[in-house]
């Protein structure tokens, strides 16, 4: 019975803090959206994609990011050289201005998964926590999945 | 170069008998590599089952590691399986870094160390800057086109293959 009672204490508190959570990120505007991560497997290389949407009226900064599924994750942007040659590089922090939406994507910045814990194979569900200066910890949800670049994403 | 990735137990020299009187059409990929590399080898996908659809044969897909000391025929046979690759005419090769090394220096095909990971457990990955390519070979083993890996036009590359 005791148990029973902690667990519940425990459900409550996790739901409180999960709400807190939500209401802090409405609060400064940001909303994640679109997420998605492509197949990799164990100890290699996945990459995860969404969009941040900043409808507040401030400037905030997408400071670092943490998973249960890869050994470390970094924010890394592909990058032409040429019309022939490409290459990608560690991106640090990445500002998202106020009333805009910023959209990591196939060929443009892209969330590292490095050194995955476990297969991500096609229709997985992963999760990320991405930590931003102002909004702090906002959850990303994700479907694994190979993705092929649109006209958009190409321009 | 070998291909390992299927039949691990039977090391075998098969480079290039295997697509001997058959266009290829081939990438360059690392298998670290989880941005520019997946599209281009999800396009190759794209164009396998357009051409399955409009039934041309004929054709064999071949994907080479410029990365052989991490993309070894385990590795190689892993990435496939987790893309649910169609292996049925589509092989990943590897082999001595001298030897791909060699191979990608005599197609054009840049591969350049950059920058790097190292994990907490010490393990260190690179990743390169390379071309984006995937190259239309014909019949006599002639290099009939280059095309851009991660956004290459599938209905062009099929009509170019319909034409050899």
């Amino acid at each position: 019975m005791k148990r029973e009672l902690l667990i519940i204490i425990a459900l409550i508190f996790t739901f409180n803090l999960i709400t807190l959570a939500q209401q802090k990120s409405n609060n400064y505007g940001i909303q994640i959206q679109k997420g998605w991560a492509r197949p990799a497997v164990k100890y290699s290389n996945s990459a995860l994609y969404f969009v941040i949407e900043n409808r507040g009226s401030k400037i905030d900064t997408l400071i670092g990011a943490q998973s249960k599924v890869a050994e470390e994750l970094e924010v890394h942007e592909s990058f032409k050289i040429d019309n022939d040659r490409m290459g990608m590089r560690p991106a640090g922090k990445v500002a998202i201005n106020p009333n805009s939406e910023f959209e990591f994507k196939p060929g443009g910045f892209h969330l590292m998964l490095l050194g995955v814990l476990k297969d991500l194979n096609i229709g997985d569900k992963i999760e990320a926590v991405l930590i931003l200066k102002y909004a702090g910890k906002i959850k990303v949800q994700a479907e694994v999945r190979d993705m092929q670049m649109t006209k958009e994403m190409k321009q | 170069m070998v291909n390992r990735c299927l039949k691990p137990a039977r090391f075998r020299f098969i480079f290039p008998d295997f697509v001997k009187g058959k266009i290829v059409v081939m990438n360059y990929i690392f298998t670290n590599c989880p941005d520019i590399c997946p599209l281009s080898t999800n396009n190759m996908r794209l164009i396998q089952e357009k051409l399955k659809r409009e039934k041309v044969d004929n054709v064999q897909f071949v994907s080479l590691s410029f990365d052989p000391e991490n993309d070894i025929p385990e590795v190689l046979r892993k990435f496939a399986g987790v893309r649910n690759l169609d292996l049925s005419n589509w092989t990943l090769l590897t082999g001595d870094k001298s030897v791909t090394d060699a191979v990608i220096k005599k197609v054009g095909v840049m591969a350049v160390p950059n920058d790097s990971t190292v994990f907490k457990s010490g393990r260190k990955i690179y990743y390169f800057i390379h071309t984006d390519r995937i190259q239309l070979i014909d019949v006599e083993g002639k290099t009939r086109k280059n095309y851009k890996g991660s956004t290459i036009n599938v209905d062009e590359i099929v009509a170019d293959i319909k034409k050899l």
